[in-house]
């Protein structure tokens, strides 16, 4: 090859056609997506978390624990993530229009946690609600302030929460191998906060057993983080159809669970 | 780091010398100017290296052993990992590749480096952006985006550290004493050219004006997947396009293949990415796209590897003695391997059973290591002793770091690729409980972990190795370290 000027312009040429293919057209195609609604003008979907959910995103991020667990489902004619119940319907492109960053995840060690929200048993969604299901409260900017209250770990020592509750989450993510004995997700100590008992025990300390039971007088308690952080993940929920994809379940059930969540 | 005044094997004897000799001395100057700058970013590279290497296996064992350090929050598996990936793609790879490719401009361009303390800066520049983005993501501040999680400030500091190093490259283009342009500095003015476009590009569309939801997933993959082809890629094949031809002593075999090579590389491997993204929540035709890109990179690869493999014909028995050779030559052979995994891997019936899984990590291991670095350890072994005026020391340590690489990288890419086998048909099986799914892959994570011990063997023994000759303990010899023997004086590689 001779001359440099043929050299620079194909360099420049071939890099830039890959940015105009892979990132400006799609851009202008998926980049500026729309909440959608129905004709009233309500049942606005997907809506922006706010608050604590917001600050546990920081922390999921922080931890990197998109790396094993992913936020997508995929189509049923290529794969099981329906048939595992990891959602109704694939991931479309507006469930994430609020996303920054967006975790999508690339590996699954662990399971997908696109709908980790909506496995939440409604009876505990009733103290949190603002942390478990933001989606279903919309409009109230202040509500998140309440959670921190969080009212509804009555101790009941000994006992392992009903899955997926609020005290779930903090018990599988300070002992994992406590609740699903062949888990290989890491123990979150440090989100944690081990400290004396002194008068009465916490309402939120966990209920340990075994060999991750804090010493007689001790209690462990979710630190801030890690509270906003199980707010995060009880506020996973792709369930509202979305009327670009077709959902595999009919549509009546995700409508029901949302008006009841309501 | 001493030796500073041995230029290389006696050049200067007196004036009526012949023009092999003028030439001898020439590639000395040249040498001298470049000595410092290259020996600094590949101190850097080595210590990155080691340091990348250590938390690598740390986060090995976490993977399968989830109890191991995982209680101090810098040492998390979430923190480790990232942090391991960034240590080898921003500290060792990238800054060996510069090294390197620094070395090589001025002996192609025939040119002294200018401002050689300007690459000094921008080299310390590097090593501080890599260390405080590494901080960063210990601390846990990482940014969420694959390769792209130091952030902002490490980043941009990074980026200053870059314009500082590029400078030169411009510089010395701009000087070059010949007019035609070797097949390696296409690749190396085109790896300096595409890195800034790619991270200032990549950058803008995620921090300054990030772009909305899904795209920002589309854009991280289109630039890590770039990084990998564009940036690291065009350093590691330019170099192989030096290396092989050099050591054995014979041009390369059709130009015009090579240029056949370099256009469709540029042009199929920069549209690769999507696959990485397959079924997602994009409009298919993205996904689609980068498939078939894919697919056409068995074009560039082909001619690639037919060009160096018609230059090395009939003298395959020189890999029983240049290491140079042999490391390079495992490199080009694996660029060959890592496109056919990547082919593999990216077509929809396959993807069904691995996407998501660690298949996807064998592949980028295959084509960080396999095919990235091992020509960069060939080129080392190459320029290492025309800066330090000494030969390697040991013949054997050498033999040692190489089939410990090899084993290492052997064992990890095929405990991987049948670990993410075992985990995707386990996964696309709804029968199988996920946790059950994950049980099946543990034996081949802890063979994993072996791997990673062999890695590290290799590592610290080339450490060693290389900080033997900067301290200028190397031989003191006119004839380069083999690794064999020589049986047959006449085949005396001209190294």
């Amino acid at each position: 090859m001779k001359g440099w000027k043929p050299l620079f312009l194909g360099l420049f040429a071939t890099f830039a056609f890959s940015w105009l293919g892979l990132a400006l057209v799609p851009n202008f195609q998926i980049g500026h997506l729309d909440p959608q609604s129905d004709e009233e003008g309500t049942d606005v979907y997907p809506m922006p978390q706010s608050g604590m959910a917001e600050r546990g995103r920081k922390i999921y991020t922080g931890n990197g624990c998109y790396y094993c667990h992913t936020q997508q489902v995929r189509p049923e004619y290529s794969s099981s993530d329906i048939a595992r119940k990891w959602g109704d319907r694939r991931s479309a492109p507006r469930d994430y229009i609020f996303e920054r960053p967006v975790l999508l995840g690339r590996t699954r060690i662990g399971p997908d946690l696109s709908n980790l929200g909506k496995l939440t048993p409604p009876d505990d969604q009733s103290s949190p609600a603002p942390a478990s299901s933001p989606v279903g409260s919309p409009g109230a900017s202040p509500a998140p302030a309440a959670p921190v209250a969080s009212l509804d770990s009555r101790p009941t020592p000994g006992a392992t929460p009903a899955p997926y509750t609020e005290g779930w989450h903090h018990q599988h993510l300070y002992a994992p191998r406590s609740v699903s004995s062949d888990s290989i997700m890491p123990a979150y100590h440090f989100l944690y906060e081990k400290r004396r008992i002194s008068g009465n025990r916490s309402d939120d300390a966990l209920m340990l057993t075994g060999e991750d039971a804090p010493p007689v007088g001790w209690e462990v308690v979710p630190s801030y983080e890690a509270k906003c952080l199980v707010a995060y993940l009880m506020s996973l929920d792709q369930s509202h159809s979305l009327k670009e994809v077709k959902s595999n379940t009919p549509p009546a059930p995700p409508a029901a669970g949302k008006a009841a969540a309501k | 780091m001493d030796a500073v005044e041995v230029p290389l094997k006696a050049p200067s004897f007196s004036a009526d010398v012949p023009a092999s000799e003028i030439e001898q001395v020439e590639r000395a100057l040249i040498d001298a100017s470049t000595r410092l700058p290259v020996l600094i970013f590949y101190a850097s590279a080595i210590l990155w290296l080691l340091l990348g290497t250590v938390i690598a296996t740390v986060g090995s064992i976490q993977l399968h052993s989830p109890g191991f350090l995982g209680n101090i929050s810098f040492l998390t598996w979430g923190r480790v990992h990232p942090a391991e990936m960034n240590i080898f793609v921003y500290g060792w790879a990238s800054m060996a590749g510069m090294g390197t490719a620094i070395w090589l401009m001025a002996r192609l361009c025939r040119t002294v480096l200018r401002h050689p303390l300007l690459i000094v800066a921008g080299a310390g520049l590097w090593n501080l952006g890599v260390f405080l983005g590494t901080g960063a993501i210990l601390a846990g501040d990482q940014t969420g985006y694959q390769w792209l999680e130091f952030p902002p400030y490490a980043a941009l500091i990074l980026f200053v550290a870059y314009s500082l190093i590029m400078s030169w490259a411009v510089l010395m283009f701009r000087f070059r004493r010949s007019d035609q342009i070797y097949i390696t500095q296409w690749y190396l003015v085109a790896a300096f050219l595409w890195f800034p476009w790619l991270y200032s590009a990549a950058h803008l569309m995620l921090f300054v004006v990030p772009v909305q939801g899904v795209m920002q997933a589309a854009v991280s993959w289109w630039f890590a997947n770039n990084l990998l082809f564009l940036w690291l890629g065009a350093i590691g094949l330019g170099t192989a396009y030096y290396m092989i031809p050099k050591v054995i002593g014979r041009p390369v075999h059709s130009y015009h293949l090579a240029a056949i090579g370099f256009w469709t590389f540029a042009l199929f491997s920069s549209w690769t990415g999507m696959q990485r993204l397959v079924d997602g929540p994009f409009p298919a035709w993205m996904i689609t796209a980068s498939i078939a890109a894919t697919i056409l990179t068995i074009i560039p690869v082909a001619t690639v590897g037919l060009n160096h493999h018609m230059t090395m014909a009939d003298n395959f028995q020189l890999l029983r003695y240049s290491p140079t050779l042999r490391f390079t030559v495992f490199g080009a052979m694996s660029y060959t391997v890592f496109s056919a995994v990547g082919v593999l891997i990216s077509l929809r019936s396959v993807a069904r059973y691995v996407h998501f899984t660690e298949a996807s990590v064998a592949y980028t291991q295959l084509g960080l290591y396999a095919f990235y670095s091992m020509i960069i350890f060939g080129s080392m072994y190459y320029i290492v002793p025309r800066l330090v005026g000494r030969e390697w020391r040991y013949g054997s340590l050498i033999k040692l770091h190489f089939w410990a690489a090899v084993y290492g990288i052997g064992l990890m890419s095929l405990m991987l690729l049948a670990g993410g086998f075992v985990q995707g048909s386990g996964m696309n099986d709804p029968a199988i409980a996920f946790s059950e799914s994950m049980q099946s892959i543990l034996p081949y994570l802890r063979g994993r972990t072996i791997a990673e011990i062999l890695l590290l063997v290799a590592h610290f023994v080339f450490a060693f190795h290389f900080a033997l000759m900067l301290f200028g303990l190397g031989r003191n010899a006119s004839v380069p370290t083999f690794l064999n023997p020589l049986e047959d004086e006449g085949e005396e590689a001209p190294v």
